[in-house]
């Protein structure tokens, strides 16, 4: 087992490049489908209850991840949610230096469980724990129902 | 049934491998492994368990074309969609039904021939809720390492001295390739990548390979060895979801450990267990990781590490190999090579890094960013 000779002239390495070539649809599924609608017609967040468990998921799903109920109870998530966790990426998609840099943030809503991470439109100094934050859509003409229609979160006070 | 492992085979790691395919870099770490353990792999080994994941290697369906390389063509092979200590449980589990009596797990990388690793970790967020954001993926490694530290108490300066310490470690490792004299002030002035997280304080990528056999007690005594015994097993799993998982807490590593203390009845980790090798893959990791292992108390890990504690000559030393921050982060195959320098230890074969009278240890892995999995194996010389 194992090589009896080896090669040193790195000029005779050869390589091939290729990739994988993959399309796909992703289907938002019935949670996706009324909150990306309601989203994009009526601008509105909504999440889904489990009275079970008394847990309200953002983003909504149709099972509890606690006890595994079906959910159908839904309910608009409060228009201002807190920062709780932050960071500033300085690097781009290819691990090369942002031109500018972008803070990120996990933020939560009052009374629910999970939240939004998100792009916090804020001078870095200004983002701290606890920063009351707004969503900020896309027009409504311009939503297209996707999670992009949430442009940004920017500080409440705005 | 008592498992152990009684052959290990590394190749690599180095920062690339041009010379070699992926199948030749297994092959050697195969070789090195059934050389170790006194088999042949096409008569003594009676299953085989690889890991693998399809977008690090290039191919669909790449699990696959794993047999060949190690001696497991026309042979019962399993393939595990994880890290390596997820293989090691699988063989594990496979020898405790009595089916099978020697199993070889494989894990490797060859992750030098990615030429879009963001964009294959940006792949593994939510299509839906998270991918179309963009943004290079490891914000999810800042966001963590900002709600870890601010939760736990522990620092920027500690997580820095981790970075000191495991890639000082390497140097005495000949496998690693991240070796390095670094000190805690080059880490704290280095680059910001995403804050508070440094980029020396990331792992740098690694190409390798890995190979354990592992056989019954019944076996090893035929096989005329002794093996380094696996005395439990655990996995476990958070929410994949970003939005509902616990981000102060590796809660994965909590529960994986919980199963294999459990399995081998250790009651006060801390006391029983000499030595850990855990995930570092970011510097904030081995903390988080040692406090969810219950080897460090809640926010003290940072501490534990700024006194010298987790040194090679500490009271309670971690990742002397050098810990992926010094060996380099070999993807799927990080955990395997953390229970092979755990068994390396307890055999006397660590070399420059020996530790001195170890006799049980704990090896844990987790998956890498964006995941929420992670598992946890623990060696020892006693049966």
């Amino acid at each position: 087992m194992t090589f009896i000779e080896k090669t040193t002239d790195h000029r005779k390495l050869r390589r091939w490049e290729g990739n994988i070539e993959a399309d796909y649809i992703y289907t938002s599924g019935l949670a996706g489908e009324r909150f990306f609608t309601e989203l994009r017609k009526n601008g509105r967040i909504l999440a889904t209850h489990c009275p079970r468990c008394d847990l309200t998921y953002l983003p909504p799903r149709m099972y509890c991840e606690r006890c595994l109920a079906e959910l159908r109870d839904w309910k608009e998530v409060p228009a201002t949610g807190r920062v709780e966790a932050f960071t500033v990426a300085r690097l781009d998609e290819e691990g090369h230096e942002a031109p500018e840099p972008q803070v990120w943030a996990f933020i939560k809503f009052p009374g629910i469980h999970g939240g939004f991470v998100h792009i916090v439109a804020a001078p870095e100094e200004k983002v701290k724990r606890g920063l009351e934050v707004r969503p900020r859509l896309k027009p409504q003409p311009l939503r297209t129902g996707e999670i992009t229609d949430i442009e940004a979160f920017e500080p409440a006070e705005h | 049934m008592k498992v152990g492992i009684i052959g290990i085979g590394i190749a690599g790691f180095r920062t690339t491998t041009p010379e070699l395919s992926w199948k030749e870099l297994t092959y050697e770490a195969a070789a090195k492994a059934y050389q170790d353990a006194g088999v042949d792999p096409r008569k003594d080994v009676k299953a085989f368990v690889t890991c693998a994941e399809d977008y690090w290697e290039g191919f669909g369906i790449f699990d696959e074309f794993t047999p060949d390389q190690i001696g497991g063509a026309l042979r019962p092979v399993c393939t595990v969609c994880g890290d390596g200590i997820h293989g090691l449980a699988t063989g594990f589990m496979q020898i405790q039904t009595g089916l099978v009596d020697v199993v070889a797990v494989e894990a490797h990388s060859k992750i030098s021939d990615l030429l879009t690793y963001e964009g294959v970790v940006q792949h593994a967020l939510d299509p839906i809720w998270n991918k179309p954001l963009r943004g290079h993926p490891f914000y999810v490694a800042g966001l963590e390492m900002n709600a870890f530290l601010r939760a736990s108490g522990n620092t920027e300066k500690h997580c820095a001295a981790v970075v000191e310490k495991n890639r000082n470690n390497a140097l005495r490792n000949g496998i690693a390739a991240y070796g390095a004299n670094v000190d805690l002030n080059d880490i704290l002035t280095s680059e910001k990548a995403f804050d508070p997280l440094k980029k020396l304080e990331i792992s740098g990528l690694a190409d390798g390979a890995v190979v354990l056999v592992l056989a019954s007690d019944v076996a090893a005594k035929k096989l005329k060895r002794k093996p380094v015994w696996i005395k439990g097993v655990g996995w476990a799993n958070d929410s994949p979801s970003l939005e509902t998982r616990e981000w102060e807490r590796a809660k994965y590593a909590e529960l994986a450990a919980q199963m294999a203390y459990r399995i081998a009845k250790v009651k006060n980790p801390a006391r029983e267990i000499d030595f850990a090798e855990v995930d570092d893959r970011f510097s904030y990791k081995e903390l988080q990781h040692l406090e969810s292992l219950g080897l460090a108390k809640k926010g003290q890990a940072g501490k534990m590490t700024a006194n010298g504690d987790t040194a090679l000559d500490g009271k309670f030393p971690v990742n002397a190999s050098g810990g992926s921050l010094g060996c380099g982060d070999v993807v799927e195959a990080s955990g395997l090579h953390r229970v092979a320098e755990v068994a390396l230890q307890l055999r006397g074969d660590a070399g420059k890094r020996q530790l001195d009278g170890v006799k049980v240890g704990i090896a844990q892995s987790w998956r890498g960013i964006p995941t929420t999995s992670g598992a946890v194996a623990i060696m020892g010389v006693n049966q």
